[in-house]
């Protein structure tokens, strides 16, 4: 558990210090150690609310690049939240959404799988975990389907595995080429 | 946005989030001393009307002592914790849930959490009875 995963390597540089951040969960606890494990990696969590219905009015209108989410908690649960994220608000349907889950009940996993959320992370998990998950959500370029019920990032991650270098070298390129059409835009104008 | 200037190397970054984790560990230990003693003083239900309360109440304490104790990477508390969760969650509804089964898991996570670290054969015994249990009471997985 406590090596870095196979996506991370202990010399590569990271920068989350912009990213707007909410976790959710009802435990005080487990609140603050969430958070102090995002500060470890350079995230100041922006918003913590201990029950979905705290999270909701944030969301509704305020734009985050993550969400860490608790999945067991009375109440609105975490998938349901989950689920009303994609498919209620217009500032957050897309955001990046990491659950984490002390034990996944058998009548949940379907719900684990269809509420829309980028990963579940089932615990013990460690630090090295969260952060490779954290990094795979920040470089994922899973496009968004609508498919019956489901509105989230597209599910079929087992052919490709998860967000790779090679992957990430491919949206840097697309950076590129768009930058190099706006630029050729941009000179036509001004002829 | 993560490959923007600045930041700091996954080795640092590791390094500060288990130094933050560390910094918590009294407290967690005291919830998971808390969480274990919620679980031995769950009552036992007097009829199946009582019982589906009487077992969320045994499965929000064992899921806080996995929430408590996975940062430190406890895995013997966590495992059995984890076990009475399955064992809580496959249980029919219609059915009476044999109340023992809450028992020896309050039991046994006591025991881990007092067993000296190194005492790593009792560890397994207690972890491998609890096992027994679960082998017993769930259904095989499809």
């Amino acid at each position: 558990m406590g090596g870095v995963g196979e996506s991370l390597r202990e010399s590569a540089v990271i920068n989350l210090t912009a990213a707007t951040t909410m976790v959710v969960d009802d435990s005080a606890f487990g609140l603050d150690l969430t958070c102090q494990a995002l500060r470890g990696f350079g995230i100041r969590t922006s918003y913590t609310c201990q029950s979905a219905a705290e999270a909701m009015e944030i969301l509704a209108d305020q734009p985050i690049d993550l969400l860490v989410v608790d999945c067991e908690m009375p109440s609105v649960d975490g998938y349901e939240l989950v689920r009303w994220l994609r498919r209620s608000t217009k500032a957050n349907a897309m955001a990046p959404v990491i659950m984490t889950a002390a034990h996944i009940r058998r009548s949940k996993i379907a719900e684990a799988r269809d509420c829309g959320a980028n990963f579940v992370v089932t615990k013990p998990f460690s630090a090295a975990t969260l952060l490779e998950r954290i990094v795979w959500v920040a470089r994922d370029v899973r496009p968004f389907l609508e498919v019956g019920d489901y509105f989230g990032p597209d599910r079929r991650i087992r052919d490709e595995g998860p967000p790779s270098e090679e992957r990430r070298a491919t949206v840097i390129r697309k950076a590129a080429f768009d930058a190099e059409q706006a630029a050729q835009t941009a000179a036509k104008d001004n002829v | 946005m993560i490959d923007s200037p600045g930041g700091v190397s996954v080795g640092v970054a590791l390094a500060q989030a288990r130094a933050n984790i560390e910094s918590k560990r009294a407290e967690a230990m005291a919830i998971v001393d808390v969480q274990i003693a919620a679980l031995e003083s769950v009552v036992p239900p007097l009829s199946l009307d009582d019982q589906g309360f009487r077992l969320t109440e045994a499965y929000r304490a064992a899921n806080a002592v996995i929430d408590a104790a996975s940062p430190f990477e406890l895995l013997d508390l966590c495992g059995a914790a984890s076990g009475l969760c399955d064992l809580i969650d496959g249980a029919p509804a219609d059915e009476t849930f044999d109340w023992r089964i809450v028992t020896v898991h309050a039991r046994s996570l006591r025991l881990l959490q007092t067993l000296p670290v190194e005492e790593t054969e009792a560890r397994s015994t207690v972890l491998d009875s609890l096992k027994m249990v679960a082998d017993r009471k769930l259904p095989p997985r499809a």
